[in-house]
Protein backbone atom coordinates (compact mmCIF):
# COMPACT_ATOMS: atom_id res chain seq x y z
CA UNK A 1 0.00 0.00 0.00
CA UNK A 2 1.27 3.66 -0.89
CA UNK A 3 0.57 4.96 2.65
CA UNK A 4 2.48 2.29 4.02
CA UNK A 5 5.42 3.30 1.88
CA UNK A 6 8.76 4.40 3.88
CA UNK A 7 9.65 7.95 3.82
CA UNK A 8 12.15 9.07 2.09
CA UNK A 9 15.50 9.08 3.68
CA UNK A 10 16.91 12.18 3.89
CA UNK A 11 20.95 12.94 4.40
CA UNK A 12 20.56 13.73 8.63
CA UNK A 13 21.25 17.27 10.34
CA UNK A 14 22.00 17.17 13.47
CA UNK A 15 21.11 20.60 15.97
CA UNK A 16 21.30 21.64 19.84
CA UNK A 17 18.19 23.66 19.07
CA UNK A 18 16.53 21.97 22.28
CA UNK A 19 19.89 22.92 24.63
CA UNK A 20 20.06 26.56 23.34
CA UNK A 21 16.24 27.26 23.54
CA UNK A 22 16.31 25.45 27.58
CA UNK A 23 19.62 27.60 28.21
CA UNK A 24 17.58 30.86 27.27
CA UNK A 25 14.41 29.85 28.98
CA UNK A 26 12.42 29.60 25.60
CA UNK A 27 9.26 27.76 25.35
CA UNK A 28 8.29 25.80 21.97
CA UNK A 29 5.92 28.33 21.15
CA UNK A 30 8.09 31.20 22.58
CA UNK A 31 10.76 29.83 19.73
CA UNK A 32 7.70 29.43 17.29
CA UNK A 33 7.04 32.80 17.59
CA UNK A 34 10.19 34.26 16.99
CA UNK A 35 11.37 32.01 14.07
CA UNK A 36 7.72 32.11 12.12
CA UNK A 37 6.80 28.88 12.48
CA UNK A 38 4.28 26.47 13.66
CA UNK A 39 5.03 25.08 17.56
CA UNK A 40 4.66 21.33 16.34
CA UNK A 41 8.03 22.16 13.79
CA UNK A 42 10.27 23.36 16.73
CA UNK A 43 9.63 19.84 18.02
CA UNK A 44 10.31 18.11 14.73
CA UNK A 45 13.01 20.28 14.31
CA UNK A 46 14.35 19.20 18.17
CA UNK A 47 13.80 15.38 17.04
CA UNK A 48 15.66 15.78 14.01
CA UNK A 49 12.74 14.07 12.18
CA UNK A 50 13.05 17.54 9.83
CA UNK A 51 15.76 19.62 8.27
CA UNK A 52 15.08 23.00 8.18
CA UNK A 53 15.55 25.21 4.93
CA UNK A 54 18.74 27.68 5.31
CA UNK A 55 16.59 30.60 5.87
CA UNK A 56 14.88 29.16 8.80
CA UNK A 57 18.19 28.10 9.99
CA UNK A 58 19.17 31.49 9.75
CA UNK A 59 16.01 32.86 11.52
CA UNK A 60 16.06 29.86 14.41
CA UNK A 61 19.84 31.09 15.15
CA UNK A 62 18.91 34.52 15.30
CA UNK A 63 16.20 33.39 17.32
CA UNK A 64 18.60 31.60 20.26
CA UNK A 65 21.59 34.26 19.87
CA UNK A 66 23.59 31.75 18.06
CA UNK A 67 25.66 31.01 14.75
CA UNK A 68 23.87 28.54 12.22
CA UNK A 69 27.48 26.70 12.88
CA UNK A 70 26.99 26.41 16.62
CA UNK A 71 23.76 25.21 16.04
CA UNK A 72 23.33 22.58 13.08
CA UNK A 73 26.09 20.28 12.15
CA UNK A 74 25.75 16.96 9.63
CA UNK A 75 27.28 15.07 12.30
CA UNK A 76 26.17 14.62 16.24
CA UNK A 77 26.80 16.74 18.72
CA UNK A 78 28.98 15.50 21.36
CA UNK A 79 26.80 15.32 24.55
CA UNK A 80 26.95 18.20 27.28
CA UNK A 81 29.57 19.84 25.08
CA UNK A 82 28.22 24.22 24.95
CA UNK B 1 4.21 32.85 8.33
CA UNK B 2 1.22 33.89 10.41
CA UNK B 3 1.63 34.96 14.37
CA UNK B 4 -1.48 34.44 16.60
CA UNK B 5 -1.41 38.08 17.43
CA UNK B 6 -2.52 38.60 14.09
CA UNK B 7 -5.74 37.00 14.06
CA UNK B 8 -6.41 39.09 17.22
CA UNK B 9 -8.31 42.47 17.23
CA UNK B 10 -5.74 45.12 16.73
CA UNK B 11 -6.27 48.69 17.76
CA UNK B 12 -5.34 51.97 15.31
CA UNK B 13 -5.23 55.39 16.37
CA UNK B 14 -7.94 54.23 19.37
CA UNK B 15 -10.09 52.58 16.66
CA UNK B 16 -10.70 48.97 17.41
CA UNK B 17 -10.08 47.25 13.80
CA UNK B 18 -10.95 43.72 13.18
CA UNK B 19 -9.13 41.74 10.84
CA UNK B 20 -10.96 40.85 8.00
CA UNK B 21 -11.42 36.87 7.26
CA UNK B 22 -10.12 36.26 4.42
CA UNK B 23 -11.85 33.62 2.34
CA UNK B 24 -9.61 31.17 0.00
CA UNK B 25 -12.03 30.37 -2.78
CA UNK B 26 -9.85 27.72 -4.58
CA UNK B 27 -8.80 25.89 -1.35
CA UNK B 28 -12.35 26.39 -0.17
CA UNK B 29 -10.87 27.41 3.30
CA UNK B 30 -10.90 30.71 5.44
CA UNK B 31 -8.41 32.43 7.03
CA UNK B 32 -9.85 32.57 10.48
CA UNK B 33 -10.93 28.74 10.26
CA UNK B 34 -7.36 27.21 9.34
CA UNK B 35 -5.48 29.65 11.73
CA UNK B 36 -8.27 28.39 14.30
CA UNK B 37 -7.25 24.44 13.37
CA UNK B 38 -3.83 25.32 13.64
CA UNK B 39 -3.30 27.73 16.88
CA UNK B 40 -5.42 24.62 19.27
CA UNK B 41 -8.00 27.09 19.96
CA UNK B 42 -10.41 24.47 20.05
CA UNK B 43 -9.63 22.15 22.31
CA UNK B 44 -12.53 19.83 21.75
CA UNK B 45 -11.18 18.35 18.64
CA UNK B 46 -7.63 17.67 20.41
CA UNK B 47 -8.91 13.79 20.89
CA UNK B 48 -9.63 13.51 16.98
CA UNK B 49 -5.44 14.40 16.61
CA UNK B 50 -3.71 11.14 18.20
CA UNK B 51 -2.30 8.99 15.02
CA UNK B 52 -4.11 6.53 16.31
CA UNK B 53 -7.75 8.16 16.37
CA UNK B 54 -6.72 10.02 13.15
CA UNK B 55 -6.20 6.38 10.93
CA UNK B 56 -9.42 5.04 12.59
CA UNK B 57 -11.21 7.63 11.14
CA UNK B 58 -9.39 7.08 7.73
CA UNK B 59 -10.44 3.85 7.95
CA UNK B 60 -13.88 4.64 8.31
CA UNK B 61 -13.87 7.20 5.76
CA UNK B 62 -12.97 4.79 3.48
CA UNK B 63 -15.59 2.43 4.14
CA UNK B 64 -17.95 5.63 3.90
CA UNK B 65 -17.16 6.19 0.69
CA UNK B 66 -17.57 2.36 -0.86
CA UNK B 67 -20.53 1.97 1.24
CA UNK B 68 -21.49 5.14 -0.78
CA UNK B 69 -20.54 4.29 -3.77
CA UNK B 70 -22.56 0.98 -3.42
CA UNK B 71 -25.87 2.90 -2.96
CA UNK B 72 -25.71 2.92 -6.70
CA UNK B 73 -25.67 -0.63 -7.09
CA UNK B 74 -27.69 -1.69 -4.03
CA UNK B 75 -31.09 -2.56 -5.48
CA UNK B 76 -29.47 -4.82 -7.87
CA UNK B 77 -27.79 -6.51 -5.32
CA UNK B 78 -30.56 -7.01 -2.82
CA UNK B 79 -33.54 -7.53 -5.23
CA UNK B 80 -32.25 -9.63 -8.01
CA UNK B 81 -33.71 -6.99 -9.99
CA UNK B 82 -33.37 -3.62 -11.52
CA UNK B 83 -36.24 -2.81 -10.09
CA UNK B 84 -37.18 -1.59 -6.65
CA UNK B 85 -40.42 -3.33 -5.96
CA UNK B 86 -42.33 -1.85 -3.66
CA UNK B 87 -42.96 1.94 -1.57
CA UNK B 88 -41.18 0.66 1.84
CA UNK B 89 -38.00 -1.00 -0.56
CA UNK B 90 -37.69 2.80 -1.99
CA UNK B 91 -37.83 4.32 1.16
CA UNK B 92 -35.19 2.26 2.94
CA UNK B 93 -33.26 2.28 0.14
CA UNK B 94 -33.64 6.23 -0.45
CA UNK B 95 -33.10 6.94 3.96
CA UNK B 96 -29.93 4.74 4.38
CA UNK B 97 -28.56 6.91 1.13
CA UNK B 98 -29.32 10.18 2.75
CA UNK B 99 -27.54 8.60 6.30
CA UNK B 100 -24.44 7.58 4.09
CA UNK B 101 -24.12 10.30 2.52
CA UNK B 102 -24.16 13.07 5.42
CA UNK B 103 -22.01 10.61 7.46
CA UNK B 104 -19.43 10.71 4.82
CA UNK B 105 -19.74 14.47 4.75
CA UNK B 106 -19.24 14.85 8.89
CA UNK B 107 -16.28 12.68 8.45
CA UNK B 108 -14.62 14.82 5.51
CA UNK B 109 -15.26 17.55 7.79
CA UNK B 110 -14.04 15.74 10.73
CA UNK B 111 -10.84 14.60 8.52
CA UNK B 112 -10.04 18.41 7.39
CA UNK B 113 -10.03 19.50 11.62
CA UNK B 114 -8.21 16.18 12.46
CA UNK B 115 -5.27 17.51 10.12
CA UNK B 116 -5.73 20.82 11.31
CA UNK B 117 -6.98 22.04 7.62
CA UNK B 118 -3.19 21.55 6.28
CA UNK B 119 -4.42 19.61 3.53
CA UNK B 120 -6.16 22.37 2.34
CA UNK B 121 -4.83 25.53 3.58
CA UNK B 122 -2.97 27.81 1.01
CA UNK B 123 0.67 28.36 1.59
CA UNK B 124 0.80 31.61 3.16
CA UNK B 125 -0.54 30.03 5.96
CA UNK B 126 1.68 27.41 6.56
CA UNK B 127 5.36 27.14 8.02
CA UNK B 128 7.73 25.41 5.43
CA UNK B 129 7.30 21.51 7.07
CA UNK B 130 3.68 21.95 6.82
CA UNK B 131 3.77 23.35 3.32
CA UNK B 132 6.44 20.46 2.68
CA UNK B 133 3.76 17.72 4.37
CA UNK B 134 0.59 18.77 2.45
CA UNK B 135 2.69 18.85 -1.17
CA UNK B 136 3.54 14.86 0.03
CA UNK B 137 0.00 14.58 0.93
CA UNK B 138 -1.18 15.53 -2.56
CA UNK B 139 1.57 13.14 -4.05
CA UNK B 140 0.12 10.32 -2.71
CA UNK B 141 -3.52 11.00 -3.02
CA UNK B 142 -2.61 11.14 -6.82
CA UNK B 143 -1.40 7.63 -6.60
CA UNK B 144 -4.35 6.51 -4.46
CA UNK B 145 -6.44 8.64 -7.22
CA UNK B 146 -5.42 7.02 -10.19
CA UNK B 147 -6.19 3.29 -8.46
CA UNK B 148 -9.82 4.53 -7.55
CA UNK B 149 -9.94 5.87 -11.48
CA UNK B 150 -8.71 2.71 -12.83
CA UNK B 151 -10.98 0.59 -10.05
CA UNK B 152 -14.00 2.74 -12.17
CA UNK B 153 -12.78 2.20 -15.25
CA UNK B 154 -12.58 -1.54 -14.40
CA UNK B 155 -16.05 -1.58 -13.34
CA UNK B 156 -17.20 -0.17 -16.51
CA UNK B 157 -15.27 -2.23 -18.63
CA UNK B 158 -15.91 -5.38 -17.04
CA UNK B 159 -19.39 -4.00 -15.45
CA UNK B 160 -21.89 -4.88 -18.64
CA UNK B 161 -20.75 -8.60 -18.03
CA UNK B 162 -21.51 -9.03 -14.39
CA UNK B 163 -25.05 -8.64 -13.95
CA UNK B 164 -24.67 -7.21 -9.97
CA UNK B 165 -22.31 -4.91 -11.63
CA UNK B 166 -25.13 -2.79 -13.21
CA UNK B 167 -25.50 1.18 -11.59
CA UNK B 168 -29.37 0.54 -12.52
CA UNK B 169 -30.55 0.99 -9.46
CA UNK B 170 -30.44 4.96 -10.10
CA UNK B 171 -28.61 6.87 -12.67
CA UNK B 172 -25.00 5.93 -10.98
CA UNK B 173 -25.15 9.30 -9.29
CA UNK B 174 -23.60 7.53 -6.00
CA UNK B 175 -20.78 6.70 -7.81
CA UNK B 176 -19.89 10.52 -8.94
CA UNK B 177 -20.89 11.61 -5.46
CA UNK B 178 -18.30 9.36 -3.85
CA UNK B 179 -16.12 9.68 -6.65
CA UNK B 180 -16.28 13.68 -5.90
CA UNK B 181 -15.71 12.84 -1.69
CA UNK B 182 -12.44 10.57 -2.62
CA UNK B 183 -10.99 13.28 -4.36
CA UNK B 184 -11.59 16.41 -2.08
CA UNK B 185 -10.41 14.20 1.38
CA UNK B 186 -7.93 12.23 -0.59
CA UNK B 187 -5.16 14.38 0.86
CA UNK B 188 -6.43 15.09 4.16
CA UNK B 189 -6.48 11.02 4.62
CA UNK B 190 -3.15 10.31 2.80
CA UNK B 191 -2.16 13.16 5.78
CA UNK B 192 -3.75 11.82 8.63
CA UNK B 193 -2.28 8.43 7.49
CA UNK B 194 0.67 9.35 7.25
CA UNK B 195 2.04 11.66 9.80
CA UNK B 196 3.01 11.54 13.66
CA UNK B 197 1.87 14.43 14.84
CA UNK B 198 -0.57 17.25 13.44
Amino acid sequence: MLFLMSRNPEEPVYNRIEEARVALGLSRQDLADKAGVHYQTIGYLEREEYSPSLVLALRIAKSLNQEVSELFSQTPFKKGKS
Amino acid sequence: MWKLKDAKENKVLGVTVKPKNKIYWFEGVTEKGVKSLLTDENSKYRWLRSQRNRRVLVVLMAVGLIALAMGSYWPTLKTGSLILNSGAEIAIYSVTAIFVIFAVLGGYLLLRISVRGIGDAPNELLDERQIKVRDTSFRYAYYAMGYVVLGLLLLMLIGPDLQMFQPKGNDGSYLVVATLFAFSSMPSMALAWRERDI
